[in-house]
């Protein structure tokens, strides 16, 4: 409060203030298990990822075996790209952070992630290969897995029992069966799934198992005219046919779990969470909704997703590397791990923690699509595609406004080759 | 006579006020004494100098260097992995190249300027009715619409994007749920965003719902400013109203007309959250305009030198557009004083 | 004038429809602020919150930091305003009445800084203040903000000092003044409308700015008001309830300054002698 009333006086007041902040951190070297008093560890964790219990104990848990401090950043996703990358060029970057799976390799190609073999070595033997692989670049480990998610069927009970539907579809075309039996038993609407819900149409191309890029010569370049490609776009198209939503809109605008949650609508694709959005915009549906695994093309194997999720990586600049691996070993430790799952519904890095999601429906209905989920691929050049406007949208819009898919995928793939050709 | 108090009234309203009451209301002819003969000497020679010191230094080291360091960075291969590691990785004019040689840069330029222009001719003429509208009216409906005008002006960007967002969504969307009522079933599923000009509609629509406010208030100020003498000398020549408008309002208001549009050139030009948020540039990057060009490149990219060299092009254009309102001060700075 | 009975109508009615046409995205922004959730997007529109909540704004201010960020967005955005004035009438004086060599140089000067675009030169800014280790204050912002609206303040006041006739001055200095105080007692009073519209200027667009508050002020305790107004809109989807609510509470300073400008102004104007 004196700070702040110094600092309105005027500039030279604001002077003052800021000599205090410089001396904020006192970063003394130091060694040892619980050597580390006086030091402060700075983590930044994305918005929602991290449920507040969990954060509570972790961080009594650090303090008391490190007795160092642990100041928690959670960090608002608008503008996170820009954020992170100029706080990883300042001396004082954050010492742990989260970072998105489809990320981990465009920023450990910078340079300014902490390499972690050691780390792995110590407590990553048993991490969830699918998991990890999106954290090794060259071989080398950059970042330790924390967690994925992936999408799950969520349906209207209600609305299905309505249209006289008894058990969920096993396979896609059952699936496709009872949706159009909803359409034409009940008023509402089968399915809500807008055109550019393109995290699920990466899941349909990974259950194809079509690849999004290749590779010519020795760079990447577009994949999208692989027939397997247009296989997956003809499968989502058969389903977008059933919904009204908008051909040129993701899952979040409107947000989709809204619109499911005013009761008119029998399906959506979405995360566990979602659920909670529709149940925000209404309580009373709370007891009508369901989750199951999205089928696929036969009954034994669940269709393609894509498994969104987060490591936790460490500055390569951070000067509290022991320390910061001592707050991974913390909170990757089984007895976390297991309680992040728990509490935060998420698939956790190690398949002996999958237990914690027991009683959970949602997570339940993911794990068995998780072992046959990917992710987009695993190259630095990668992330330039996803920023806006992002062209695998442009692909699908075009596609289902009448384009072929490979006249579609011709339409992009400029833009999608300059993208992957981006100098790093 | 409630003109001259509403006028300076108005005059504060202005969120943006008027740029250039000095050629609104010192119109030639005035008696223009020569400045107060202060003691001559080398200090009196130097006065000037020393007011405008401040404002010179802290343009030149809060705005002229950071210039500098941007021409220096436009010359350089900076990207992630330059930026978090400190490198400096000159490339000579490769970013220029790229640009300029690349289709993109002169498309998106040249809708640019067509994007500005369409903006800033609806904005004026529109807000220049509005404002002789203003005159015209009664004192209640005037502090109605002013209310109006000001509320608009005071709502912040991202609420305005998000609510036209809203009102033109193609399921949830007002404006549709309005035109399929009044009749237009067709239109109960529009997607205006669907094509290029149907969300340059939009983006246009938002943009000079925001920026008439400035002018339309503005320019209402300055009419309350024109002698009545002026116009019972055109009424004694048997002038009627159109003929009135034409040889004694717009005349007078010809120089805040001048620097209210090149201040809305400015401002349309840079607009970039509108378009931005509204459809990313899209459909198929259709409603780019060039600083939504040098985000995507820039900031979303993260190749800063590119997006460096882009604002150093951005700067070239913006100077060539406004040349010609530039050469009218400069000629006018020289005729005065 | 004359005016028929229908050439007084049209005016009103236009300005009636003008005023909705204006005023429905703001009472948009508002309504949506109080609706339910369930209400916020609907096939048939909710006009008016009938059930309305203050959840929203509830959501809006418990934010983490709330009340640092109002406390530095108003010690910014003030000090930004209030020195840009100062340095802004300074100038703006010498520029309108006195003669010296390179005044026009100096005015085209400033024209010029009033197209910087400052959006696209956010990187090259951060690294100057990062290198100058002044990351996380208050002061750098401030600065910037400052040159931000210094040549629209300056430019602006300048058209305000030309249009007091010299006249007032001559005679106040006629009566033993020195030129300082017939600036302080006859001019600055004068200018009155014009420090007021050009603060309100300045208010909003120091109020407002995001690129360079982002990447510059990291630490909780230095962000400004826009980064918690677009923290609404999350990769979880968009919580547009309570964007509308802190854009409605973000708003309300602006309309407070603009009520209380507009008071302060009419009385700051010496019967109208600002016009000739």
């Amino acid at each position: 409060m004196k700070r702040k009333l110094i600092a309105a006086i005027g500039v030279a007041g604001m002077l003052v203030s800021v000599a205090a902040c410089g001396s904020d951190d006192g970063d003394k070297k130091s060694g040892g298990a619980d050597g580390f008093k006086g030091e402060t560890l700075t983590l930044w964790a994305m918005d929602g990822s991290t449920p507040d219990k969990w954060q509570k104990d972790v961080t009594a848990a650090f303090e008391k075996k490190t007795g160092a401090k642990l100041k928690f950043e959670v960090q608002q996703w608008n503008g996170i790209q820009q954020k992170l990358t100029t706080a990883l060029s300042e001396e004082n970057p954050p010492d742990v952070f989260e970072i998105g799976n489809t990320q981990t390799a465009a920023y450990a190609k910078t340079g300014g992630l902490a390499e972690l073999g050691d780390l792995k070595e110590s407590i990553g033997a048993d991490w969830t290969e699918s998991m990890n692989k999106a954290s090794v670049i060259d071989g080398k480990q950059y970042a330790a897995p924390w967690f994925v998610l992936n999408r799950v069927v969520i349906y209207n009970k209600k609305i299905w029992a309505e249209a006289g539907i008894k058990d969920t579809p096993k396979t896609r075309e059952q699936f496709l069966k009872d949706l159009k039996r909803i359409g034409a038993k009940t008023d509402a609407e089968p399915i809500y799934m807008p055109g550019q819900f393109w995290y699920h149409f990466v899941g349909l191309t990974i259950g194809e198992g079509a690849e999004l890029v290749k590779k010519d010569g020795d760079k990447y370049v577009s994949n999208l005219a692989d027939p397997k490609v247009a296989k997956a776009m003809k499968t989502y198209q058969e389903f977008q046919k059933l919904s009204k939503a908008p051909k040129n809109k993701d899952e979040a605008t409107p947000q989709q779990g809204e619109v499911f949650g005013k009761g008119k609508t029998a399906t959506f694709i979405g995360m566990p969470w979602e659920a909670d959005l529709a149940i925000k915009t209404d309580k009373k549906i709370a007891k009508d909704i369901g989750y199951f695994t999205i089928p696929g093309a036969t009954a034994d194997k669940p269709e393609g997703v894509f498994l969104g999720g987060s490591n936790l990586a460490i500055a390569a600049t951070s000067k509290k590397q022991e320390l910061a691996k001592e707050f991974l070993k913390i909170a990757l430790s089984d007895k976390f791990e297991g309680q992040f799952a728990k509490e935060g519904g998420v698939i956790p890095n190690k398949e002996s923690l999958e237990s914690a999601l027991e009683g959970n429906p949602a997570a339940k209905a993911m794990t068995p699509a998780t072992p046959g989920g990917g992710i987009t691929p695993l190259i630095p050049e990668w992330g330039a595609v996803e920023n806006p406007p992002n062209p695998i949208k442009n692909y699908m819009t075009a596609v289902l406004n009448g384009k072929s898919p490979a006249a579609a995928a011709e339409q992009v793939e400029g833009e999608l080759n300059k993208r992957l050709a981006q100098k790093q | 006579m409630p003109t001259k108090e509403m006028a300076s009234m108005t005059v504060q309203k202005t969120e943006r006020p008027p740029s250039g009451p000095t050629e609104v209301q010192a119109p030639d002819g005035g008696p223009r004494p020569r400045g107060p003969r202060a003691t001559p000497g080398r200090l009196a020679g130097l006065t000037p100098y020393l007011l405008l010191a401040p404002a010179i230094v802290a343009t030149v080291l809060l705005l002229g260097w950071p210039l500098v360091s941007n021409g220096m960075l436009s010359f350089q291969n900076l990207n992630m992995r330059q930026f978090i590691l400190h490198l400096t990785e000159w490339n000579g004019f490769d970013n220029y190249t790229e640009i300029l040689t690349g289709e993109d840069f002169w498309r998106v330029t040249g809708r640019s300027v067509a994007f500005t222009a369409a903006n800033v001719v609806l904005i004026m003429i529109l807000g220049t009715l509005v404002g002789l509208l203003l005159a015209r009216l009664g004192r209640k409906m005037r502090t109605l619409l002013l209310v109006g005008l000001v509320l608009a002006w005071a709502m912040p960007v991202v609420a305005s994007t998000t609510v036209y967002q809203w009102l033109f969504a193609q399921r949830f969307g007002v404006v549709n749920w309005v035109l399929a009522k009044i009749g237009f079933e067709s239109m109960a599923d529009h997607d205006w965003l669907s094509t290029q000009y149907s969300t340059f509609f939009v983006v246009l629509l938002l943009i000079v719902w925001q920026s008439i406010p400035f002018v339309a208030i503005n320019l209402y100020a300055a009419t309350t400013t024109i002698p009545k003498e002026l116009y019972e000398a055109a009424s004694l020549d048997g002038a009627g109203a159109w003929q009135q408008f034409t040889s004694v309002t717009l005349p007078y208001l010809r120089p805040f007309l001048y620097a209210t549009t090149f201040l809305e050139i400015i401002w349309v030009f840079k607009a970039f959250v509108q378009v931005f948020t509204l459809n990313e540039g899209g459909p198929d990057r259709l409603t780019e305009i060039l600083p939504v060009y040098a985000y995507i490149e820039g900031m979303g990219n993260q190749h800063f030198g590119m997006g460096a060299a882009i604002a150093m092009l951005t700067i070239v254009i913006l100077l060539a557009i406004t040349s010609y309102y530039l050469r009218i001060v400069l000629k006018q700075e020289e005729d005065e004083l | 004038m004359k005016r028929s009975p229908l050439g007084r109508i049209w005016p009103n009615l236009t300005a009636v429809a003008l005023f909705l046409f204006f005023v429905f995205p703001v009472y948009w922004m508002f309504a949506t602020a109080f609706k339910p959730t369930g209400d916020i997007i609907s096939e048939n529109p909710v006009w008016f919150p009938t059930d309305a909540t203050f959840e929203h704004f509830k959501t809006a201010m418990d934010a983490d930091h709330f009340w640092t960020m109002v406390g530095n967005s108003i010690t910014v955005t003030v000090c930004a305003v209030v020195l840009s004035l100062i340095i802004g009438v300074t100038a703006a004086f010498a520029l309108a009445r006195m003669r010296f060599k390179g005044r026009r140089g100096f005015i085209i000067g400033f024209m010029l800084a009033q197209m910087a675009p400052w959006e696209v030169m956010v990187i090259a800014i951060y690294i100057i203040v990062r290198d100058a280790d002044m990351l996380n204050s208050l002061l750098p912002l401030t600065l910037f903000y400052m040159v931000m609206i210094l040549p629209f303040t300056l430019l602006t006041l300048r058209g305000f000092v030309a249009a007091v006739p010299r006249e007032l001055e001559e005679s106040a200095m006629v009566d033993g003044c020195t030129r300082m105080q017939a600036f302080r007692r006859v001019i600055l009073p004068l200018l009155a409308p014009g420090l007021m519209s050009t603060s309100l200027f300045g208010f909003i667009t120091a109020w407002n700015e995001f690129p360079l508050a982002l990447v510059m002020n990291k630490e909780a305790d230095a962000k400004t008001l826009p980064i918690w107004l677009s923290s609404f809109q999350t990769a979880f989807g968009d919580d547009w309830g309570a964007t509308m609510a802190a854009a409605s509470l973000f708003a309300i300073p602006i309309l407070i300054l603009f009520v209380f400008l507009q008071r302060r102004a009419v009385s700051g104007l010496t019967d109208g002698a600002v016009k000739g």
